[in-house]
């Protein structure tokens, strides 16, 4: 590794700190490393039983009838379960409550929950959960963002399709058009993604001796998990307890709840320790996952090569349930300028139900998808104009003192600056060129 | 049908009761206690259920136990030697090569056997070995050089630099 020292801060070499700037040893880390730490997953309990879910496996559709007396007979089996077992308001959801811990009278997606089995071991509640019957009749799905705005496709939930509208208004726009020398118009598409943190979901919950519904989860937040279990399950706040156990990566998705209500409610049933672990390909189809996003952004810029204005509609798509999806997708919308000083502004978005897969919390909540937009848009204006994209950068980004899209005022924490005079010097040092034309050719 | 096996884990013969379609990571984890392998897709995707069998580094979810019986299976329990921790081991938390630990116990037994056969090798050579590990934390770079910083200390250990068995 080459020392450069344009990559050392002042900072970091003279600060008196007794922790920052040193190298701390994680705490956990030699147990993890010895393969002693025990996951939700490694946990073993006495009398201890096993969950297994049944995935709706269907976008849309209306239960008619589920029959579970097969799966009661299997071996083994102590609990089947549907949403009419569940003692509490059956619903959760990070921002409101619409997701049915097992759905009731409708399907939204094909990682809703049906009905959970608890067994002797999870050969047999596999076996119980592959005899419970679903009867269904399947709805249309809305699965494009087109099919969301539709006003005469089926509403997926009682408000409508659209959950919410975002705006981001400043300047003058039309000003803005008429001050540009080169405009660039684009759409873009963000896909789904799922966080596959290497531990996939886990859960073991216990009702101890004093009655108090124990929940072990590898989660990103116990007490918000609970003031969503509480409720669900029909139980006063004191009588969950949430219990943080190792997590094995969340990326966001586990801020949401995973499998907390389910196995709480199979052992509040059972009345025995039940542990539910998911395979992969059940976390790869439940719980939550980033955004798609359609982005339509209109962007100018002046002759000497000043952002003149941002034109733009972004479209989320949040699945069948919100979870933190109304605030990931304003985000993206407020973001929309990225790092950059624009002067006039219209952003609209849009937070879609759809029958995909629900959407919630990943690495970046929105700025990611509204930087693939702004980040290419910066790049085609800056190649019209036959400008370094570096430079063009560097002319326009956000400085102490200037505003952000939504007016908050930038002081010292505002490195984009220094970040991309840095980037500047390190390509100048070692004679690095931008792997595109540079110049405006025939197309401007 | 459940039937009776023998497996060699860690040197010492452990019996199972377990069907012939078990995996020896099922096995290992639910019926030997042995939950240092962990199970991140039962599939061979992610490597976090590496063991060493007959001395090979294998995922154990792909190991069907009549075919582990009566082999040499060592598993991340065993890497440990009187309470002290393996040079790959204390090296991943000196480096910072773990983070949430769910690879990391199949990632050390890659590295284990890589610096076994190999006791000097190159960057190149030590992703090579992990490359059928997935990690979703570090982004792999202090798990490289975690690798590379046992590989000194135990050729430091051996004394003059020689092969380090």
């Amino acid at each position: 590794m080459s020392e450069d020292p344009s990559t050392e801060t002042a900072e970091e070499t003279q600060a008196p700190y007794h922790w920052i700037g040193k190298n701390v040893t994680k705490p956990d880390a030699l147990e993890k490393a010895l393969g002693a730490t025990e996951y939700v997953g490694d946990m073993v309990v006495p009398g201890m039983l096993h969950g297994k879910i049944l995935w709706a496996d269907t976008p849309h559709a209306v239960i008619k009838r589920i029959e579970t007396e097969e799966a009661a007979r299997v071996p083994g089996v102590h609990a089947v379960l549907t949403s009419k077992d569940v003692p509490g308001s059956n619903r959760f959801g990070l921002a409101v409550p619409d997701q049915c811990a097992l759905a009731e009278e409708k399907v939204r997606s094909v990682g809703d929950a049906v009905a959970l089995v608890a067994a002797e071991d999870e050969e047999a509640a596999e076996e119980a959960a592959s005899k419970i019957k679903v009867h269904i009749e399947h709805l249309r799905p809305i699965l494009t963002y087109a099919d969301a705005l539709d006003p005469d496709a089926p509403k997926i939930h009682e408000g409508g399709n659209v959950f919410q509208h975002t705006t981001v208004r400043k300047g003058d726009l039309d000003k803005g058009v008429r001050e540009s020398a080169v405009i660039v118009e684009n759409a873009y598409h963000t896909h789904r993604m799922d966080h596959v943190p290497m531990e996939p979901e886990a859960g073991l919950a216990y009702v101890d001796p004093s009655g108090v519904l124990n929940i072990l989860v590898g989660t990103q937040y116990p007490y918000r998990d609970r003031r969503q279990i509480a409720p669900a399950l029909g139980l006063p706040m004191n009588k969950v307890r949430v219990i943080q156990a190792p997590i094995g990566g969340g990326f966001g998705r586990k801020d949401d709840i995973t499998a907390e209500i389910h196995v709480g409610l199979l052992a509040l049933k059972t009345r025995r320790p039940v542990r539910l672990v998911y395979t992969r390909e059940e976390s790869l189809v439940a719980n939550t996952k980033r955004h798609p996003m359609a982005m339509n952004f209109r962007t100018g810029a002046s002759a000497d090569g000043r952002l003149t204005f941002l034109d733009g509609d972004i479209y989320g798509d949040t699945g069948a349930g919100v979870s933190l999806g109304a605030y990931v997708i304003k985000k993206a919308g407020i973001h929309a300028t990225g790092p950059y000083d624009v002067p006039n502004i219209r952003v609209d978005t849009y937070t879609l139900y759809t029958n995909n897969l629900t959407s919630g919390a990943m690495r970046g909540f929105g700025v990611m998808q509204a930087a693939v937009a702004h980040e290419s848009q910066m790049d085609q204006l800056a190649h019209k104009l036959g400008m370094s994209p570096l430079e063009f950068r560097l002319k326009n980004c956000l400085k102490p003192g200037l505003a952000s899209s939504t007016g908050q005022l930038m002081n010292e924490g505002c490195g984009i600056e220094a970040t991309l005079q840095r980037i500047k010097d390190y390509m100048s040092a070692r004679e690095l060129r931008f792997n595109r034309p540079e110049a405006a050719s025939s197309d401007s | 049908m459940k039937q009776r096996y023998v497996l060699r884990v860690n040197g010492r013969d452990l019996e199972a009761e377990a069907g012939a379609h078990e995996s020896l990571l099922d096995v290992l984890r639910e019926r030997l206690r042995l939950t240092g392998s962990k199970k991140g897709c039962n599939e061979a995707e992610c490597g976090s259920c590496t063991v060493l069998l007959d001395g090979r580094p294998v995922v154990s979810c792909l190991v069907l136990v009549p075919d582990a019986a009566d082999r040499d299976v060592v598993t991340i329990e065993a890497l440990a030697e009187e309470g002290v921790p393996h040079p790959i081991q204390r090296q991943m938390v000196e480096q910072g090569g773990v983070q949430c630990g769910y690879c990391t116990p199949g990632m050390i037994m890659s590295a284990y056997a890589l610096l076994r056969d190999n006791p000097d090798p190159t960057d190149e050579e030590i992703r090579f070995a992990i490359s059928g590990n997935i990690c979703r934390c570090t982004g792999y770079g202090k798990i490289v050089k975690a690798v590379r910083a046992a590989a000194l200390e135990m050729k430091e250990q051996s004394g003059n630099g020689g092969a380090a068995s």
